[in-house]
């Protein structure tokens, strides 16, 4: 099959059983790889009860369609289960270069259940596949780990690790590779530790087939040579993500002290500027890319040794740096290494720290519950022993390993009020009281709250941020088309900074496969994944959908007390009333349940049997569903 | 006063582009602040992250020079 490795591979872990399949024209040309595999596997195998840490879930290592292949940029390997953040479909990605070697040896995806009788790791060199033990790598920190297997397999292979946390079931627990990238969001980490699975290893030496080898190329070319001179590619280049704090805190919406403010008096210590003035040390790249958004960066703090880590990129400075209140660059990136070592998401992580501190604050933990120590803002001594107190889920710090809201269910006294997380999963680094949609994108995502889905704060600026009119149907089209690149498992980048269009991507898979195959059959694919993930996280959690689609308090009803966006706040009949648009919008009734209409329309009508069966079908639609699901930001007159 | 502005992704629909696909020559009277050129384009602010002109970073209190060319950068999801 052109534009395809070839190979599926099915790991039974507890019984080691390996098997080798090719893989199924069908599930790729319905699902195109990656996160649409990741749907489809698990609505189809996973039975509803599973736990996510139990042997029956899936843990699936996937391709896309464009991974590996010269299309600006196939860098991406995505990773997926049921979340035991969430207790949904989970879907997480991450550059570097383990996709495409995967893909070179010949693989787009592996489909593992079961567990593993000892602690061991996956290797994979081109056709030889093997589960060997783990050995002493069990224990091992992800960064420290990745140097050593380096050493003890060679430098050509690509290596993704878990840290202690994942071994640990911590729920939100990342997978690193490449010194620094990160499959952070929704615990896949952890799953990967409860299968007792510490690393996966790949080396592939072999080609992949192409269609249209020489018009896939010169596509390319043109790209390149038109995106060489694009304006944001030097500010790009210069400072990554990281140089976005300022506008963030200048528009109110950079989240301070666990979201309680939303301007951070000394955002000039922790931005873009200030990491590459005190700690860049190198650029750093993905597989095939030109941009070198990664800044590879060095901590220095008297007392503690230097460390050495790839970022801190825009989310970990505003949930580490502004969320935890740090004033020192130096301490957010050091932060940035623990939690990369220990194995944790940057993002939940400096969540989870952040929440804590403002129950410190509140006095509902104390010294007592920590060991003696105190959990002030910005105090990375604290941080650091508190982050240890999770880990190795110590004391109080066995509570926060569930995160946010767990970690509020069990302390009570309405802590779930401050918790901003949606459906158990920590927001992004925007606060949503200035920008509605936003808190529409986040409480409807069908990961948990997660702005790669769907970012709508300059939507919400272009059409008025105190008016929630005409957002539904741009956050269900970004719901659409952001997640797509997750699918074809490229980097969204080269579309959202520079200009690639989304055309010219499938013209890159036309070439690379001899699909005929369009833009809008992309966007139906996108949108059968986002039904099919509802149905499935409604048949695993009850209904109706509505009652997950739920605003964490703070956001609703608390204005934000000074800065930029003083007063602002959303509201819940304004959240209420984005709810029933975003409804009537997908084709789903007032109960946010999907009906038959608009599952069969997408080609997954056995989703409605069962929703049905389930007495959580939605109820159909007077005068039918939408033609056209979503909107495209239309900018006002210019 | 000629200035040249430059921009790509959602703001270059926004700048109309004259010069090439992404630089657009403005005519401006006096030093104006770069907010104020904005303002005088009919560009929100809130679309422009920062500024970029003689290779380092410009707020948007930045007045240019005669002839500067400034790249305005849009703000992005993080990463
Ligand atoms: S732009 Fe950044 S994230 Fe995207 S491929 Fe390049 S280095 Fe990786």
């Amino acid at each position: 099959m052109d534009g395809f490795g070839g190979t599926t591979l099915r790991i039974n872990l507890s019984t080691e059983e390996i098997e080798r399949t090719p893989t199924d024209p069908e599930l790729a040309r319905n699902w195109l790889g990656a996160r649409g595999f990741v749907s489809k596997i698990l609505y189809d195998e996973v039975p509803r009860d599973a736990d996510p840490m139990g042997p029956d879930n899936r843990f699936i290592v996937t391709t896309g369609v464009l991974t590996g292949s010269f299309c600006p940029v196939g860098s991406k390997v995505g990773f997926g289960c049921i979340s035991p953040a969430t207790n949904g479909h989970a879907d997480s990605s991450m550059g570097g270069h383990l996709g495409p070697e995967l893909r070179y040896a010949g693989y787009d995806l592996i489909v593992m259940e079961g567990i593993a009788a000892r602690p061991s790791y996956l290797y994979i060199d081109d056709d030889t596949v093997e589960l060997r033990p783990a050995g002493d790598y069990w224990g091992m920190g992800s960064l420290e780990l990745e140097e050593r297997m380096k050493k003890d397999l060679g430098e050509d292979f690509q290596i993704a690790t878990i840290g202690p946390s994942g071994e640990n079931g911590i729920v939100f627990s990342c997978i690193t590779h490449d010194f620094g990238r990160q499959a952070g969001r929704c615990g896949v980490g952890a799953v990967m530790g409860s299968k007792k699975l510490k690393a996966i290893a790949v080396r592939g030496t072999k080609s992949l087939p192409a269609h249209d080898l020489e018009s896939h190329w010169n596509l390319t070319y043109d790209i390149l040579q038109r995106t060489k001179t694009h304006p944001n590619m030097a500010p790009w280049q210069k400072y990554g993500t990281a140089f976005f704090v300022g506008w963030s805190n200048e528009r109110g919406c950079f989240p301070t002290k666990n979201f309680q403010e939303t301007y951070h008096k000394d955002w000039e210590k922790i931005d873009g500027e200030r990491l590459v003035e005190d700690c860049l040390v190198s650029d750093k790249a993905c597989f095939g890319c030109w941009m070198n958004c990664g800044k590879y960066t060095r901590a220095r703090i008297p007392g503690k040794p230097d460390t050495y880590q790839e970022g801190p990129e825009y989310e970990t400075i505003a949930l580490v740096g502004g969320s935890c209140a740090f004033t020192d660059i130096n301490h957010v990136a050091y932060a940035n290494y623990l939690l990369d070592n220990i194995g944790m998401d940057t993002m939940s992580g400096g969540s989870t720290v952040a929440f804590a501190m403002e129950c410190y604050q509140r006095g509902i933990i104390t010294k007592d519950d920590l060991e003696g120590h105190e959990l002030r803002w910005g105090n990375i001594d604290d941080f650091e022993h508190f982050v240890g107190m999770i880990a190795e889920r110590r004391g109080v710090g066995d509570t926060f390993a569930l995160g946010t809201k767990g970690a509020a269910e069990i302390l009570g006294q309405g802590t779930i009020a401050f918790a901003s997380q949606a459906k158990g999963m920590e927001f992004s680094g925007y606060d949503t009281r200035w920008y509605p949609a936003q808190l529409l994108s986040y409480c409807t995502c069908d990961i948990g709250a997660h702005h790669s889905k769907s970012w709508t704060i300059t939507t919400d600026i272009e059409l008025g941020r105190d008016t929630i009119e005409g957002k539904a149907p741009v956050v269900i089209y970004l719901q659409h088309i952001r997640p797509l690149f997750d699918t074809w498992s490229c980097c969204r980048l080269f579309w959202g900074e520079l200009d690639v269009t989304p055309e010219e991507h499938v013209e890159s898979i036309r070439y690379l496969t001899g699909w005929d195959i369009t833009l809008d059959e992309c966007m139906r694919v996108s949108e059968r994944v986002w039904n099919l993930n509802r149905a499935h996280y409604i048949e695993r959690n009850g209904g109706p959908g509505r009652r997950f689609d739920v605003a964490p308090a703070r956001h609703l009803d608390e204005p934000i007390p000074d800065g930029p966006a003083e007063g602002k706040v959303v509201g819940r009949e304004n959240f209420e009333a984005m709810l029933d648009d975003y409804y009537a919008n997908r084709g789903w009734d007032r109960n946010g349940n999907p009906t038959r209409e608009v599952l069969e329309d997408l080609g997954i009508g056995y989703a409605a049997d069962n929703l049905e069966k389930l007495g959580h079908l939605g109820e159909p639609i007077p005068g039918g569903i939408p033609k056209v699901r979503g909107q495209k930001l239309k900018p006002k007159a210019m | 006063m000629v200035i040249y502005l430059r921009s790509g992704g959602k703001l270059r629909d926004r700048l109309k582009p004259d010069v090439d696909i992404y630089t657009r020559k403005v005519e401006v009277e006096g030093t104006p602040t770069l907010k104020e050129i904005l303002e005088q384009l009919g560009i929100p602010d809130g679309l422009v992250a920062f500024a970029f002109a003689d290779g380092k970073v410009r707020r948007l209190n930045y007045r240019p020079a005669e002839g500067d060319v400034v790249t305005l950068q849009p703000p992005v999801s993080g990463g």
